[in-house]
């Protein structure tokens, strides 16, 4: 079983443009996000299965897990 | 004229007078509208050194070319005038469906002068202009009287009103509209309430015209689709601007304890998502608006309702005065809301009595027998209140906001005045993010955000590192972001769905028939810009540099917690900062335009 991070906008950059990766269950976002290169601070926003969370949330199995990034600000 | 109402409503408060005269069609050409109409209107028509409450200051309300029509959040509109708060230039921007009206009704700009002898209201339907008696209504709370006129005229008249906090002139206050929409800063409601004006109710019914009716609808509905398609929509829906409420908390911005850091230790209870569990009924959108960022929530501690809160409104009257509860920071919103005073400065304002009061330079003596603890939801509530009827001396301290408070008290405390050019910071610290300093420290009106939010920009490149490149995106978003205020219409679509902005070309030329690209409307941008800087260097004596320095606390301390924990600016750094965005816009070293700029830019002639 995998989980799936799907980066919003231009947060798909850090993974070559493709728009979801699977990953390990187990860690969390921040250590995944890591993993993959995406640089914490520039996500504003986590959501797990819909719900919002902090980047300390420990990955599920079939969790999805979407990172949205602030472009311009408030 | 294609994409405007075709006047301009004048309403002289002194004598009663009520003129309309035609749009000037070189003015929507050279500043297109909004606030770039407001701008325009300020510098030619108000005298020099007019007072800011007295007959002179004039109150300019202006809706752009894309306000009311099938745009994605085209409710914005412009107000504009002598700001009370700082001597200086004013332009606030509200949303919710005053724009719209007031399109409909013909009017692009409503330019309002004089005092009137008694309160008054304005009442507009259409081409019929009124002012009407509103004796009795002065003193009404800011919801209780939208409802009443909603109830006496209906739903579809629009209404914009100030609370006791404009009646009172508190500096700050602010302009309410559609129960939780306010041009907020500045103290646009403190002009508004020094004319008598306790009002504006409007309904409007024409038609707008538009120069390519089939590539209107077209481009229209492609930037709808954007919209709808956009990734993001759901969550940026679900939480509208408080997304960022736990971000800033990890990344250091997050204003603590009037500012002395960025991470508050009880920020989870004033998160977005806390938010939406604990408080949120329903979205709430403006006109047009496909991503409504809007939340109704409610209380039930306080069994109160309020539009809100915003991340600017959790910020300050959350974390900023160590109060990490979300009902609590809701019923603040709701109490400036119907008291008619902005949040923002209210929120700084508190936060530094509150720190002022921990060390001392403050007493109960002082604070009419306050305990005004950082933490402290009672005593928070009960300093708005004083705050809008300027009530006892803590109440008349804080209405003329942070920087005189700090003057009138001394004791060091404007070292912890959070402001600039007299406008309290609004909602990131600043303390380690260099860019987004910059923006505060130029932006046109005071310590706002709005026009140029360049910290995920930090973030990006290094959050200390002092590069002409920051300095050219802050100078880059203070010319663009704005023109959705001169054009009418929202920018959080862009902000926060990414929608590509080239979109808007195509949609404003079938509006107005003229092409403009986005490299045209940044050149309006710069030379509005330009222009509000020249208000300044026209209305306050030895204008220059020293207005534009941060408050000392970004450069002298730096947070004892938090992720920014000993990080600070460089005093020479924030030198270095201004030294290359003078450079960068073609200004002196004391940060004037210079003569070549104004005649490069076309406005050598208005300015002189």
């Amino acid at each position: 079983m995998t989980a799936t991070v799907r980066p919003f906008g231009i947060l798909k950059s850090y993974i070559d443009n493709q728009p979801e990766r699977l990953v390990e269950p187990g860690r969390t976002v921040r250590q995944t996000m890591l993993d993959l290169g995406i640089p914490p601070d520039v996500v504003a926003l986590v959501t797990v299965n819909d719900e919002q969370e902090t980047k300390d949330y420990l990955i599920q199995e079939g969790d999805l897990v979407k990172l949205i990034a602030v472009v311009g600000g408030g | 004229m294609n994409g405007y109402g075709g006047s301009i409503l004048r309403v002289n408060l002194t004598t009663g007078q009520i003129t309309k005269q035609p749009t000037p069609p070189e003015v929507a050409r050279d500043y297109i509208g909004g606030r770039g109409f407001g701008a325009y209107f300020l510098f030619k028509e108000v005298p020099k050194n007019a007072e800011p409450l007295g007959p002179e200051n004039k109150l300019i309300i202006s809706t752009g070319p894309l306000s009311g029509l099938m745009v994605p959040g085209a409710g914005k509109c412009d107000w504009t005038t002598k700001s009370p708060l700082t001597g200086g230039y004013a332009s606030a921007s509200m949303g919710g469906h005053f724009t719209a009206e007031l399109k409909y009704a013909g009017i692009d700009s409503i330019i309002l002068e004089g005092v009137s002898p008694k309160p008054v209201y304005l009442f507009i339907d259409d081409d019929k202009v009124q002012l009407l008696d509103a004796t009795n209504l002065w003193g009404k709370g800011a919801f209780e009287l939208e409802v009443d006129f909603k109830h006496k005229y209906g739903e579809e008249y629009q209404v914009a009103v100030i609370g006791p906090g404009g009646e009172n002139m508190v500096l700050y206050a602010c302009v309410n509209h559609d129960y939780g929409r306010q041009a907020g800063r500045g103290g646009v409601g403190a002009v508004m309430g020094s004319k008598k004006l306790k009002a504006i109710v409007l309904h409007g019914t024409k038609s707008v015209p538009v120069a390519d009716l089939a590539g209107y609808r077209k481009a229209g509905m492609e930037l709808y689709k954007a919209c709808k398609d956009a990734e993001g929509l759901a969550e940026w829906t679900r939480y509208g601007t408080t997304i960022v409420t736990s971000w800033c908390d990890e990344v250091g911005a997050l204003p603590t304890r009037n500012f002395q850091a960025g991470s508050f230790e009880g920020g989870k209870g004033i998160y977005g998502q806390t938010m939406r569990k604990e408080i949120v009924i329903t979205d709430k959108g403006c006109f047009g608006c496909p991503c409504p960022c809007g939340k109704y929530s409610n209380m039930k501690r306080y069994n109160t309702q309020v539009e809100g809160p915003e991340y600017e409104t959790i910020g300050l009257f959350g974390s900023n005065l160590g109060i990490g509860d979300i009902q609590a920071v809701a019923e603040s919103n709701r109490l400036c809301d119907d008291l008619g005073i902005d949040t923002i400065s209210a929120g700084v304002c508190i936060g530094w009595a509150m720190e002022a009061y921990e060390k001392g330079i403050l007493t109960k003596a002082d604070t009419d027998g306050l305990e005004l603890k950082f933490g402290n939801i009672e005593a928070t509530f009960a300093v708005v209140k004083k705050i809008a009827y300027r009530e006892g001396k803590l109440g008349a301290l804080l209405a003329d906001g942070v920087k005189r408070a700090s003057q009138k008290l001394g004791k060091g405390s404007e070292k912890f005045a959070i402001e600039v050019k007299g406008m309290e910071q609004s909602s990131y610290a600043t303390h380690n993010a260099t860019a987004m300093l910059l923006a505060y420290m130029t932006c046109d009106v005071g310590a706002h955000h709005n026009r140029s939010w360049a910290i995920t920009y930090d973030l990006q490149v290094g959050r200390d590192k002092v590069v002409p490149e920051k300095v050219a995106r802050v100078i880059w978003l203070q010319n663009f972001r704005p023109m959705f205020d001169v054009l009418g219409a929202c920018r959080l679509q862009w902000v926060e769905l990414g929608i590509n902005r080239d979109l808007y070309v195509p949609l404003l030329e079938a509006i107005t028939g003229l092409h403009r690209t986005w490299e045209d409307l940044e050149a309006v941008g710069n030379r509005i810009w330009n222009i509000t800087r020249m208000y300044w260097v026209r209305e306050i004596e030895g204008f220059g540099r020293a207005w534009d320095m941060p408050s000392r606390r970004f450069y002298e301390e730096p947070p004892k917690t938090g992720v920014t924990a000993g990080q600070i600016t460089k005093y020479e750094d924030v030198i270095r900062l201004l030294d290359m965005y003078y450079e960068q816009r073609g200004w002196n070293t004391n940060g004037l335009p210079t003569a070549d700029t104004l005649e490069k830019l076309g406005i050598a002639s208005l300015v002189a």
